[in-house]
């Protein structure tokens, strides 16, 4: 049943208050850009920014981006950002963090699992949350940087952030999980590692992404767009070879107690289309 | 002679947290909470890249630190007899 639910932790900006909601009918949505969307849907009138992670992010390497929806003058968007972000918000225990309407002054966002304060701009984002366990977004004046460096395309969540007086978030994630059959997933775990070979990046001396050996000159800038399975888990762009293969899916999935059918996956991008005709 | 494991090349460290997930693996977890490897991040104002640096917890030498070593892609790790 756990595992059939989606939870999304819900701030709104203006009354600065915060709740955590659980989504029964969201299942079918995946994670990610699937899931995303839908919440999109539901809260568009609040103008929301989303960030979600999929089923796999956390457990398995290369699922290591985080997905942000927002709208840019009315035109839904799709951004990937890097970093280490993916995994912290797993270990709060959410699926997705939803930022609704617009401050009145200026804010910080502090976020640890499901608590939110929300504490002046001018606040120093390193004096908050867990160091080695929390992620820092940092707005720049001109960028808005995932551990001071990971950005997304296009400026559109900067504009956004800017749009509802965000000035930076922290986000710790101190929750631990277990796969049920642990010396399965352990050893599903290191063959995808194994794989790194199939990614489409060559390894770098870079900031990596949390989860990803790679260090890539590619994880800066993030990624807009593409392949829907891919966005919904939410793995890397350039993992694509690993995980468009079904049978790696499955083993992924199945390891960590989903029951998602051949089906189910096969209609998810019916679902996406369906849920962006609705928002537009 | 017991091993320990030894950060000695945090240089080259790209904060891929491998060998923190590894070391809560070993403990049959998975997450950051009480890991015996903490990757904390720093960067100065005129860096063009954050500085990772990892965070040993002295328990980490009673699980299998040679897993831990091989795992990280920047070699950061040696383990050394006492």
């Amino acid at each position: 049943m756990e595992k059939i639910i989606k939870k999304a932790l819900i701030i709104d900006l203006a009354k600065k208050t915060s709740e955590v909601k659980s989504f029964g009918d969201l299942r079918n949505f995946v994670g990610g850009i699937g899931v995303g969307l839908k919440l999109y849907e539901m809260y568009k009138s609040k103008d929301p920014i989303i960030f979600s992670v999929g089923p796999l992010n956390g457990f398995f390497p290369f699922a290591s981006k985080t997905s942000v929806i927002l709208s840019d003058e009315g035109v839904i968007e799709d951004l990937y950002v890097g970093g280490n972000l993916s995994l912290r918000i797993k270990f709060t225990g959410v699926d997705s963090i939803v930022i609704c309407d617009k401050s009145r002054e200026d804010v910080t966002l502090d976020i640890t699992n499901t608590t939110v304060s929300f504490k002046p701009a001018e606040t120093d984002l390193h004096s908050l949350g867990l160091p080695g366990k929390r992620s820092l977004l940092n707005f720049t004046g001109k960028e808005f940087l995932v551990q001071d460096y990971f950005s997304t395309p296009e400026n559109f969540l900067e504009m956004a952030a800017r749009n509802k007086k965000v000035a930076g978030i922290s986000i710790t994630g101190t929750e631990v999980l277990k796969p049920q059959n642990f010396a399965t997933y352990e050893k599903l775990y290191h063959e995808i590692l194994k794989k790194r070979s199939e990614l489409r990046v060559e390894e770098g001396i870079y900031p990596s992404c949390s989860n990803c050996p790679m260090g890539c000159g590619k994880s800066k800038v993030g990624e807009i767009g593409g392949n829907v399975l891919i966005h919904s888990l939410v793995a890397c762009h350039y993992a694509d070879k690993i995980y468009s293969d079904i049978g790696v899916v499955f083993s992924c999935l199945n390891v960590l107690g989903y029951d998602y059918t051949h089906e189910d996956l096969e209609n998810l991008p019916k679902l996406i289309e369906e849920t962006l005709r609705n928002i537009s | 002679m017991a091993k320990t494991l030894k950060p000695v090349r945090c240089e080259k460290c790209n904060g891929c947290e491998l060998c923190v997930l590894e070391a809560q693996r070993q403990l049959e977890k998975v997450g950051l909470e009480e890991s015996l490897i903490r990757i904390f991040t720093k960067k100065d104002p005129d860096a063009e890249y954050p500085q990772f640096s990892p965070n040993l917890d002295p328990r980490v030498n009673s699980i299998d630190i040679e897993k831990i070593k091989n795992i990280c892609p920047k070699d950061v790790f040696e383990t050394e007899e006492e």
